[in-house]
């Protein structure tokens, strides 16, 4: 192994595919260009429909219901909260919802008006439609409209009976988060670890076809062999092309959503709240970036594995293609944990230590005894992909497959 | 000079090559004929140290293919098959001095010979073009170039005229000959008896693995009741079916 033809083929494989304009562009252009604007789309809509959740609530009353008074409770209720509406009332409560011309429908009993003034209790049909956000999510704001018209009519009682009204509510609650982190950052913490494991473990793809099953195809390969170089150092030099481009797409991906948080702060969360407030130990990220380095070595050492398997550039990106399978799976299963739920066998187990370290960062609960485990498991990772890439690679039934 | 000495392979059951042994001398264009599936690419392959033989050896320029296949693969230019084989995305020049600078040779001898190699071949006018958008005429000459760009004392050619039009077929066949003139070992496969015929000082028949027979073609003929080569060919390569 040599240096120079490492060097040498490092070289030419970077101008090579630096002129693919294809693989230019989706490993590193793309991420830059299209984070930022489905982020701000998601993130706006998901604003707007919290929004629809929370604002205009519009009422009306069903057309058998509608009375006098029936209209006048409805109006009190819009009284207690600025955010209801009346509405005129609807024939067909699932029309009108569906219509979006009223968010909730009422329906009041015959004669509630007395029974309400005698203090017996009377029945509400609250008319919703579940499977629509702006209909299902508005029902909460209304029982707590109803809850307060509850309260305010029980005080009302007990006032007149004599009685100190503050006997409904004899123990207060009063709310102290203390969470380290804005409610924004909790979304962070589920999503941003998978997605950097996915891009790393992705990212070296277009490279990785190109670099052997590519050079098969066009038949490359064989003058190469057949160069005073050493296979060895023919396969660093691909290696290390791969590696390249899987941690350019993770930074151009982290700098497409640094500006998609420029664009818009709330973006970045996609509406789930705002983020900031990280206090992250210099070491504690130094370790964290270091796993993730060594995450993209691991798959570059697999995705050249795969490569030297495959005997087309077809065959090779059908494999390839599979590996994001093979990502999915554990990153997926791990969005949900938080940071202090994260137990110790996750932070050696492939893929799922990288995820493990980084939320472990964004959480704010540094524990180095478990970024080191990851950090170690992670090199011997690095260590058996490239080994399994190099006995491949000298492996003629591989190499020649026919 | 190219001995071979009971070079096999095996592909797990197949015996693709069988103990084949003969030599090629140093300056003579050898053929290599047989049938599809004979052995002829991976004997060749063996020749450059692409794949490493089951048992016996090959010695290429005094140097043995098992025991130092680097200082073989530095005095072996190749070109296989029809198919030229170049990175369309560099220039003629950028595949030239790849292959030049992983065989070693300095950026100025590079230099030098790219010069020579394009005054040779009339590449001068698409030396800095992408190989990617030349015609084939133009990438087999690039290709040609970069198989001798580190100056290999020997040629090894898999079908190089496969699939190609006549005139690219002359090209070749030109290039050969120009090899010979200047002292070069070639050894090549080829399913063309006219093209065997027209450049072939010596020729091996190989069927199944095992070499039929050998000679120059005049020998050959005068063995087997002065038959053409296409007709001596088809009845060795057939005797072998029947035994
Ligand atoms: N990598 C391989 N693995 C298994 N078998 C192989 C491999 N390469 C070649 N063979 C088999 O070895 C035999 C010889 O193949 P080879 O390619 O050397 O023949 P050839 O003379 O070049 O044929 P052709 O004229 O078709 O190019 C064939 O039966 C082929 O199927
Ligand atoms: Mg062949």
């Amino acid at each position: 192994m040599k240096l120079k033809h490492i060097w040498i083929v490092f070289n030419k494989e970077l101008k090579d595919i630096v002129r693919d304009k294809k693989t230019l562009f989706s490993s590193i252009l793309a991420p830059i260009i299209i984070i930022p604007i489905l982020m701000t789309i998601v993130g706006g809509s998901t604003q707007k429909m919290t929004q629809e959740m929370y604002e205009d609530i519009t009422v009306a009353l069903t057309k058998n219901s509608d009375t006098e008074s029936a209209r006048n409770f409805l109006n009190s209720l819009a009284e207690l909260d600025e955010n209801i509406i009346v509405a005129d009332p609807v024939d067909d409560p699932w029309q009108a919802i569906n219509d979006k011309e009223v968010k909730l429908v009422i329906e009041l009993e015959n004669g509630f008006e007395e029974k309400l003034k005698n203090s017996e209790p009377i029945n509400l049909t609250l008319i919703y439609d579940n499977s629509l956000a702006r209909s299902g999510g508005a029902v909460g704001t209304f029982q707590a409209t109803i809850d307060r018209l509850n309260t305010a009519l029980a005080v009302e009682k007990l006032n007149a009976l004599g009685i100190n009204p503050d006997i409904l509510s004899l123990v207060n609650v009063e709310r102290q988060n203390i969470a380290r982190t804005k409610d924004g950052n909790q979304f962070l913490m589920m999503i941003l670890p998978m997605m950097i494991a996915l891009l790393v473990a992705v990212g070296g793809i277009p490279a990785a076809t190109d670099l052997v099953a590519g050079e098969k195809e066009r038949m490359t390969l064989e003058p190469l062999l057949t160069t005073r170089s050493s296979r060895m150092s023919i396969l660093i030099g691909k290696y290390l092309t791969i590696n390249l481009f899987s941690f350019a797409s993770v930074i151009s991906t982290l700098a497409g959503m640094v500006l998609a948080y420029v664009i818009n702060p709330a973006a970045l969360s996609l509406g789930q709240g705002e983020i900031g407030g990280f206090s992250v130990e210099p070491l504690a990220f130094v370790l964290s970036l270091l796993i993730t380095l060594l995450m993209g070595m691991t798959f570059s050492g697999i995705q050249l594995a795969i490569s030297t398997y495959a005997r087309s550039f077809k065959e090779g990106q059908t494999y390839l293609s599979l590996l994001i399978f093979a990502v999915m799976i554990p990153a997926y299963s791990t969005m949900m944990i938080m940071p202090n739920d994260i137990q110790p066998h996750m932070f050696v187990l492939p893929i799922m230590n990288t995820i493990s370290a980084f939320k472990l960062i964004l959480g704010g609960v540094v524990n180095y005894a478990e970024l080191v485990m990851a950090t170690i498991s992670s090199i011997v990772y690095v260590i058996l992909a490239l080994l399994l890439a190099a006995w491949m690679f000298s492996k003629e039934k591989f190499m020649f497959r026919s | 000079m190219i001995e071979l000495f009971n070079l096999s392979k095996r592909f797990g059951n197949l015996n693709a090559v069988h103990s084949l042994s003969f030599t090629v001398r140093k300056g003579e264009i050898f053929g290599l004929i047989g049938e599809n599936g004979a052995g002829k690419t991976t004997t060749l392959r063996m020749l450059a140290t692409m794949l490493s033989p089951t048992s016996g050896t090959a010695v290429l320029s005094g140097y043995d293919i098992v025991k130092e296949p680097e200082k073989v693969r530095g005095k072996v230019g190749i070109l296989f098959g029809g198919e030229s084989g170049l990175y369309d995305r560099l220039t003629v020049a950028e595949n030239i001095r790849y292959f030049g600078e992983l065989n070693d040779i300095s950026i100025d001898e590079i230099n030098e010979r790219t010069k020579m190699l394009a005054d040779t071949f009339g590449m001068n006018d698409f030396l800095h073009k992408r190989a990617g958008k030349l015609s084939k005429g133009m990438r087999q000459k690039a290709a040609f170039a970069r198989a001798i760009i580190h100056n290999p004392d020997i040629l090894l050619l898999d079908e190089p005229t496969t699939g190609l039009d006549v005139s690219a077929i002359r090209e070749v066949q030109n290039f050969i000959l120009e090899q010979k003139r200047q002292g070069k070992t070639v050894l090549f496969s080829s399913h063309t008896m006219s093209e065997i015929e027209k450049l072939c000082d010596r020729i091996a028949i190989i069927h199944k693995g095992k070499l039929v027979a050998i000679g120059t073609i005049d020998e050959l003929r005068q063995q087997n009741q002065n038959l053409s080569l296409e007709e001596l060919f088809v009845r060795l390569v057939g005797e072998e079916h029947e035994a």
